[in-house]
């Protein structure tokens, strides 16, 4: 096993040091452990050329003289093999090392942990910087997030199935164009290929495995979009006015853009969003919310009192 | 997945990922350099004798490395081709990206500095792993609170906290001995005694609106009353998903049956409340007494508009 090793760091260091393309039969001749006959050194070869790729180290083919039809030669070029970040500073390594530390055992806990050391290895000291570190972390989202992001990059199709509100299952197919977290759940943006809509949906929430596959060939990004806002967008500038008791229902506050007194009771303006979410979260404030507006909102919350009442009696 | 290398390609990448290390610590102790790669100072021993024996091609002493690691402490030279530390993979890049995204999002706003830096660098490493700026992260605590938090559970001082309990749906303040952070479900929790209540209390990190340290008396605190526990039985007519989130259940076949325990008769009351007419409460009876009589109440006054 370690004769490979160093089969494999040999060859890296010669085709990173060689400023000319190497052919196959100089890397044989020069590169220690290539033995056997022709066919098994370049059957060696090919699979050390594949388990390179694979850790992410590009080799460039090309040939000495573009004139003549050559044989091929292979090199590495130093800039795409190294850790290209320009010109870094101590505080920035810092904040660089504080993102890597946020994600502790979540997801990309072991990853993190590489581009940290990678980061130490440029040998810029960090600064003592004023940002508690340890308190900002970030939650797990399972195994999928590094193929929703491939896939973001990549453009491609992702097909999962997912839990809708009514507890059904439902197939998704989703070209994704945004990952988020906020208040330790992960949401995964992207159009909805049924619809041809922007949709966010919960990964938690993603009741199976994720299927990514070659997206549409005439895809194009929405732009403009920002994964940051589809949590505080409103729909169409509607709004519903609730009545809330005076030092109540904080939740329901949060989200008011207005707010107007009325002795002891306030009247709050929010913008409207999912009926049934809007409707669960009054009924959550029992006698401390009442709704004014819409008629809707109003006639649903009664419709549900009124199970409620059935149910309860 | 994450992807995992086989043990060769594994020990290769750490080995490449060594030199670029160990060049800029020079001096460093062989059980140090062991714990920052994670692995036993055995298998440490074995990787640096490995890579004694690569070089440029030729492999005489000119071309070797010049590693040295007898004495315990680790020095390379001779090792120019390698000294730098490779570029990272699309799963590194991303990793970054996002934890920059939370930090961004927790700085205080007096820290414009610190915000363009951020923005800088997501930008470069969105580059060199080409990917839209498509991530985003958002710290559920904001600055003033953490170096709060962070300052008291490292001087084991108090903490005066504004806290909102959802239950109660009030602000109240408490003060507080934070002990340690937990997580739970995805939520963070500060697991504390509060002197308010006397007896030990878990506050969510995201309800915590305000915090100052505090000097408390520095007394053992013991645990006082025992909670009362309320065992609640839930039929359920309507499956919803918010249903299954809230009570924890995988499956909701209509009209079955499930029992769950709280500690809290006001969480269970405005749960129910909040799920509308899909379940019911069969018991605890004083508890579904209580819920029939708000709805009612509350019905009543719809009606008298």
């Amino acid at each position: 096993m370690s004769r490979k090793i160093e089969r494999l760091i040999n060859l890296t260091i010669a085709l990173l040091a060689t400023k000319r393309y190497l052919t196959k039969s100089e890397i044989f001749n020069s590169v220690d452990g290539y033995e056997g006959t022709p066919e098994t050194k370049e059957r060696m070869f090919e699979r050390d050329k594949d388990d390179l790729r694979s850790l992410g180290i590009e080799i460039e083919v090309g040939s000495f003289d573009p004139l003549f039809n050559d044989e091929a030669g292979y090199k590495i070029k130093q800039e795409k093999y190294q850790f290209e970040l320009g010109d870094i500073s101590s505080t920035e390594v810092s904040l660089l090392s504080l993102a890597a530390e946020a994600w502790q055992e979540a997801s990309f806990g072991d990853v993190a942990q590489k581009a940290l050391l990678k980061l130490r290895s440029i040998g810029i000291p960090s600064d003592e910087l004023s940002i508690p570190g340890n308190l900002h972390k970030l939650n797990d989202g399972g195994q999928d997030l590094s193929l929703i992001t491939k896939a973001i990059a990549q453009s491609h199709l992702l097909t999962f199935p997912y839990l809708d509100s009514s507890m059904s299952i439902n197939i998704r197919n989703l070209v994704p164009i945004a990952l988020s977290t906020r208040n330790g759940f992960w949401y995964l943006s992207g159009v909805d290929q049924e619809i041809q809509e922007i949709r966010t949906f919960r990964v938690d929430r993603i009741s199976g495995s994720i299927a990514s596959s070659e997206g549409p060939a005439d895809f194009e990004a929405p732009t403009g979009f920002d994964p940051s806002k589809t949590f505080s967008e409103s729909r169409h500038n509607e709004f519903a006015l609730i009545d809330v008791r005076v030092g109540k229902a904080a939740s329901l506050r949060a989200l008011a853009f207005s707010t107007q007194s009325l002795g002891e009771w306030d009247q709050i303006k929010i913008p409207m969003m999912n009926l049934d979410s809007l409707c669960s979260m009054i009924l959550w404030h029992g006698p401390d919310a009442f709704v004014q507006e819409p008629a809707t909102l109003k006639d649903l919350v009664i419709k549900h009192l009124e199970a409620l009442v059935k149910n309860h009696d | 997945m994450i992807k995992k290398y086989s043990a060769p390609l594994e020990r290769t990448a750490r080995l490449l990922d060594l030199v670029p290390y160990i060049n800029s610590h020079q001096g460093i102790s062989l059980k140090e350099l062991a714990g920052v790669f994670n692995v036993s100072a055995t298998q440490m021993t074995s990787d640096l004798t490995t890579l004694w024996m690569c070089g440029l091609p030729g492999y005489t002493p000119l071309e070797l490395m010049d590693l040295d690691f007898e004495s315990g402490f680790v020095t390379i030279h001779n090792a120019e081709t390698l000294s730098k530390p490779r570029s990272i993979t699309f799963d590194e890049g991303v990793a970054l990206i996002l934890g920059l995204d939370l930090l961004r999002s927790a700085i205080s706003s007096d820290r414009s500095d610190l915000f363009e830096r951020i923005e800088l660098l997501s930008k470069r490493l969105a580059q060199l792993i080409k990917l839209p700026s498509a991530l985003s992260a958002t710290s559920i605590i904001n600055q003033e609170l953490s170096a709060a938090i962070t300052e008291a559970l490292k001087s084991r001082s108090g903490l005066e906290i504004q806290y909102h309990s959802l239950y109660r749906d009030e602000l109240a303040t408490r003060i507080i001995l934070p002990i340690e952070m937990v997580e739970r479900d995805g939520q963070r929790y500060l697991s504390s005694y509060c002197y308010t209540a006397s007896d030990f209390r878990q506050f969510r990190i995201d309800r915590i609106q305000g915090a100052s340290v505090q000097a408390v008396p520095q007394v053992a605190p013991k645990s006082s009353a025992q909670q009362s526990r309320y065992s609640c039985t839930i039929k359920v007519f309507t499956p919803t998903r918010e249903i299954a989130e809230r009570f924890k259940q995988s499956e909701l076949p209509i009209n079955s049956e499930f029992d769950f325990e709280t500690y809290s008769s006001q969480w269970i009351e405005r749960s129910i409340m909040a799920s509308g007419g899909s379940v019911s409460l069969l018991a605890p009876a004083e508890i579904r007494k209580s819920i029939s009589a708000m709805a009612q109440s509350m019905l009543d006054r719809y009606k008298a508009r």
